[in-house]
């Protein structure tokens, strides 16, 4: 199922396309099958923490630019919700909107969990791609 | 589940999709399944030389996890029950 095409693109940019849309570093060294497992499977994950909890369960720390490391303290989960891409982004700002109920307790917790599994999943896409895109080219 | 599809169905609450949260405070285990499955397929597809092999080394590690699990959690009700 998976390409055998060997493939020129530089580790880094593999790197990033997979952080921009997940799966998406796999397509570029030519791995479709495995690329679009991964790719729906992390988006499927994220989509489905946010139809638990709501969208505001990816909530953006206060002061996240000017002091970076006390905002993260706060909110540590959003480090793995930011690596899910800039869809993480995306849906912070959609839901400063008062049309979005914040959720509590369980379903909060698992709306949380469930887009922060999702991100750090997307981080182990990104170290494999940038990986087969630096040693093979990604003929595995 | 019928409580579940019986809130979603009558007027005392009202979900809206992404706006508000799923009234899953009963079922709240359940949804332990499609994480283990999402977790089992992305660690397999990055593992896997072959992507043939995904799908049925994807399911043996979904069934591991959940027997852990279950393992685990009856295993710490059994302990808080002799220590109670």
């Amino acid at each position: 199922m998976s390409s055998q095409s060997s493939s020129s693109v530089p580790a880094p940019i593999v790197a990033l396309a997979t952080w921009v849309v997940p799966g998406s570093g796999y397509w570029l060294i030519g791995q479709r099958a495995r690329a679009l497992t991964v790719g729906i499977t992390i988006l499927s994950l994220f989509v489905l923490g946010l139809v638990i909890g709501g969208t505001k369960v990816v909530d953006l720390p206060p002061g996240v630019l000017s002091s970076p490391v006390n905002a993260v303290s706060q909110k540590p989960w959003f480090v793995g919700q930011i690596l899910a891409g800039p869809i993480t982004l995306l849906t912070a700002s959609v839901g400063r909107s008062e049309d979005y109920f914040p959720s509590h307790s369980r379903v909060n917790e698992i709306g949380t969990l469930y887009t922060a599994v999702a991100g750090m999943l997307n981080l182990l896409a990104i170290i494999d791609a940038a990986y087969r895109a630096g040693h093979d080219g990604g003929a595995r | 589940m019928k409580h579940f599809f019986y809130l979603l169905g009558s007027g005392e609450y009202h979900y809206e999709l992404f706006k508000k949260p799923l009234p899953i405070w009963n079922y709240w285990y359940l949804l332990l399944l499609p994480l283990c499955l999402a977790i089992s397929i992305v660690y397999k597809a990055i593992r896997c030389e072959s992507m043939r092999r995904v799908p049925r080394e994807a399911i043996g590690l979904f069934v591991f996890i959940i027997v852990v699990m279950v393992a685990a959690a009856g295993a710490l009700a059994a302990l808080v029950n002799i220590l109670d």
